[in-house]
């Protein structure tokens, strides 16, 4: 199972009762399936960097979550419905390591080739001196 | 007459492959805004000195912040 990141901004004028209701719904529709809420973090009432729908704050909460893929798109077709939620991000995190590393692992490759062609290359000069110092 | 020098130049580094950062975090905005000047464009590698590989990764992180009101569109 991937490991997902969301991010939702929530309408910051709702009161408590309102957003721990949707909070838990949102919660609701990722732990299924055996899915796991891996960390929490709730950054509360922040001022956006620009207006959305008017508003001028937001109230942010990120999730990292280990859930089937199937998952997603009904949560994410609820987040987009909803008009508490201002903004939302949802990231495959894996997807973004995953890249990353075959990256690194294609650029060490790379480097590798190099450096050992480097080296035939200085034991075939080595191979050569000595002759060409017995000619001299 | 001597010549006055002017401008000094520094040497540029790229800080993400001196500390070896693997994945740049939208949420990080301290780290992400060292790259965004007022205006609110990112700043140009031949500016920061930034890797390309780096420069790629940093500039998808600030198009997120950005998608998630963390850091503006437009700038003053």
């Amino acid at each position: 199972m991937p490991l997902y990141e969301l991010g939702v901004i929530l309408d910051a004028s709702l009161d408590d009762e309102q957003r721990s209701a949707f909070l838990g719904e949102i919660k609701e529709l990722i732990a299924k399936e055996g899915a796991t809420i891996v960390k929490e973090d709730v950054w509360g009432k922040r001022i956006l960097a620009y207006l959305i729908k008017h508003k001028r704050e937001g109230y942010y909460v990120f999730w990292q979550y280990e859930a089937p893929g199937t998952v997603v798109k009904p949560l994410e077709y609820r987040l987009r419905l909803s008009d508490q939620v201002l903004r939302f991000l949802n990231l495959n995190l894996d997807r973004e390591m995953q890249r990353a590393r075959k990256m690194a692992k294609v650029r060490a490759e790379q480097k590798a080739a190099k450096r050992a062609a480097k080296e035939r290359a200085e034991v075939a000069a080595v191979v050569v001196a000595p002759r060409t110092g017995e000619e001299a | 007459m001597s010549k006055k020098k002017y401008f000094v130049k520094r040497k540029k580094t790229c800080k993400f492959t001196a500390e070896g950062i693997e994945y740049i975090d939208y949420k990080d905005i301290d780290l992400i805004r060292q790259y965004v000047p007022v205006s609110g464009k990112i700043l140009p590698r031949r500016v920061s000195g930034t890797n390309p590989i780096y420069q790629r990764k940093l500039t998808r992180a600030i198009k997120r912040a950005r998608l998630m009101a963390l850091l503006p569109f437009l700038g003053d």
